[in-house]
């Protein structure tokens, strides 16, 4: 089909997008099994929804590690790119995924809420998400958002009976709204100056050409607004609380994670391949001329210093303040988030892989402390306040143990893998001459290890004030949670191996060219 | 003669009234409304630069923008109605109970 202006074949379709292809097909499957499958128990229906819905994850999962990858390849016209930074972060998306889905089938019987499209609607909220990483054009980037976020919306709502999700739900689609208007109106912008939505051809232009208008630093300041939304950057984040905590506790954590790892790897991949000059192995410019890139950054690094202090700041602050746990983990994670902006800001090689890391440790002690807030929670909302927490420790000490193990990996303490996490996000900056924002950042974990530590007091320290009765734990439920508390003290103690693919992937963007 | 400029300040006039429409009114409906001026305002310029560039593919957005827009239509009625079954108002200020 030369006449379309571009090539195209199913079998160049199926090796750059085939993670996606398989998540397609089975969420169009899934839809039918949910239809036909009749079984006389509705939660075998839901675990036998949650285990497919695993297995594609696993299945697309084994499809993006198990092949070497070449460092750049493009499909469909410039539209998708399979290089390994994208495909780590689709990796940690799945990964996601899967957990969010085995999780979800304990959480669904100890809240009886049996609904079969739950699954079909996570599995496009994945897709939605990896093929924004893997989009090289912003119109793709900005369909595939909205593919995410309407999923995500329906999913934070699901819990009908409700007020809190409901309400948690609408302003998360409100404000969504607003941001990817904001994203929509720099894709604009950018289009009508460089006349392409091309990420790579914007910095080919832009490096050359017409970077004097000024419209080039709106259509960027529009562009990193619209992702701070879905980042939740302070202050971007008022949606982020309150959807938090009202949606169901496993789709918190995976908007926690997931959808912020997919924002995240956007923007990464947005700053170093178009707005930023970006060093190749050999440590020199790829253009000609990057000076005009070079300019663009000085206007958009000092807006992400303070954003990213702000952050910090005000995530961890009112984190102290809050009696809610689920509320806690709600203003913590905005804090995780502004740590791992110290990564974009530093923009070296090592933010980069810092960033890539704290990722995937963010994703795992995440679902851990929300997968065993669900289980203590019982019924959601139940017990979920810091009272209800009370002497939790001797009466149910595994839930307790991971629980405090989870929190202290998200404090930072070593021989966790929030601890290497930390350690090289602020290591970057400081490379990077970030001294004062490093320091100060600093000082806010230090606030962090409060609230974090409150909640391990209150498990062992104190008398219980009522009779709190946990969730029915299921032998899947526990399997998961143990697999995160291994791969958190995994990750603590042997963190090389991580690292070093990290680094691969992000190394594979320098040469996206 | 309109100019490619006058385009451009239409659009960003019309995108300023949708944001501010957003910010400062309480009725959920009125906000989805102002979203989807915002939404039409890009189109606006889309086309705009469609058509000064003498180039196709602005013009091809905005039918995806369309699609977009009328997804979010969708799934944003759904879940107001779900929740003014539980409040019976359709004002922002009244979704309170998440607050701090």
């Amino acid at each position: 089909m030369s006449d379309l202006g571009f090539s195209f074949s199913l079998s160049q379709l199926w090796q750059i997008a085939g993670g996606q292809l398989i998540l397609i097909f089975a969420s169009l499957i899934l839809i039918f099994v949910d239809l036909w499958l009749t079984t006389d128990e509705e939660s075998d229906h839901v675990a036998t929804m949650g285990w497919l819905t695993a297995l594609s994850f696993l299945v697309a999962l084994w499809y993006l590690v198990h092949r070497e990858w070449p460092l750049h390849e493009v499909v469909l016209a410039g539209v998708f790119s399979a290089e390994k930074f994208s495909v780590f972060v689709s990796a940690v998306v799945l990964l996601a995924g899967v957990f969010a889905s085995l999780l979800s089938i304990g959480y669904m019987r100890n809240n009886r809420m049996f609904r079969g499209e739950y699954f079909v609607l996570l599995l496009f909220a994945v897709y939605g998400t990896i093929a924004m990483l893997q989009a090289v054009d912003l119109l793709m980037i900005f369909i595939a958002l909205e593919v995410m976020s309407l999923s995500v919306y329906s999913l934070a709502a699901f819990l009908k009976d409700s007020r809190k999700s409901q309400e948690g739900a609408l302003k998360y689609f409100l404000l969504g709204c607003f941001g990817s208007a904001f994203f929509l109106f720099g894709l604009a912008l950018t289009y009508g100056l460089t006349g392409t939505v091309n990420i790579t051809k914007i910095a080919q232009i832009l490096s050359v050409g017409p970077f004097k208008h000024p419209v080039v630093l709106v259509a960027l300041a529009m562009l990193m607004a619209g992702l701070f939304f879905k980042m939740s950057l302070v202050p971007f984040h008022m949606w982020a609380p309150d959807v938090y905590e009202g949606s169901p506790s496993i789709i918190t954590a995976y908007m926690a994670t997931a959808v912020k790892a997919g924002a995240f790897g956007v923007f990464l991949k947005l700053m170093s391949v178009a707005f930023t000059p970006i060093l190749s192995l050999s440590g020199q410019p790829d253009f000609q001329s990057t000076i005009n890139l070079g300019m663009l950054a000085v206007y958009w690094k000092p807006v992400l210093w303070w954003l990213a202090l702000l952050t910090m700041f005000v995530g961890n602050l009112v984190a102290v303040s809050q009696q809610n746990v689920k509320r806690m983990l709600a203003y913590s994670s905005i804090a995780h988030a502004g740590y791992m902006s110290l990564g974009l800001l530093a923009a070296n090689s090592e933010g980069r892989m810092a960033v890539l890391f704290y990722l995937v440790v963010y994703t795992i002690m995440n679902f851990g402390a929300f997968g065993v807030l669900f289980l203590i929670d019982g019924k959601e909302g139940k017990a979920q306040t810091l009272e209800d927490y009370r002497g939790l420790g001797y009466r149910y000490p595994t839930l307790s143990f991971l629980m405090s193990l989870f929190l202290l990996s998200m404090a930072g303490l070593p021989p966790t893998a929030g601890f290497i996490g930390k350690f090289y996000l602020f290591a970057a900056a400081i490379k990077q001459g970030y001294f004062v924002l490093a320091a100060l950042g600093v000082m806010t974990c230090v606030i962090a290890s409060y609230y974090y530590l409150r909640v391990v007091w209150k498990f062992y320290m104190e008398e219980p004030a009522r009779e709190v009765v946990a969730g029915n734990i299921s032998f899947v439920t526990m399997g998961v949670l143990i697999c995160l508390a291994l791969g958190v003290m995994y990750f603590g103690i042997l963190p090389a191996g991580l690292v070093h693919i990290a680094n691969v992937a992000q190394q594979s963007l320098a040469m996206v060219f | 003669m309109a100019t490619l400029t006058h385009y451009i300040i239409l659009s960003s006039i019309l995108f300023g009234i949708g944001a501010i429409g957003f910010l400062s009114r309480r009725n959920a409906l009125i906000l989805f409304m102002s979203a989807e001026l915002m939404l039409n305002s890009v189109n606006l310029m889309l086309v705009a630069f469609s058509y000064f560039r003498a180039d196709v593919a602005g013009q091809v957005m905005v039918i995806f923008v369309f699609a977009v827009a009328a997804a979010e239509v969708a799934v944003g009625l759904a879940i107001l109605i779900t929740l003014f079954r539980h409040v019976r108002e359709v004002d922002v200020t009244k979704f309170n109970i998440l607050k701090w």
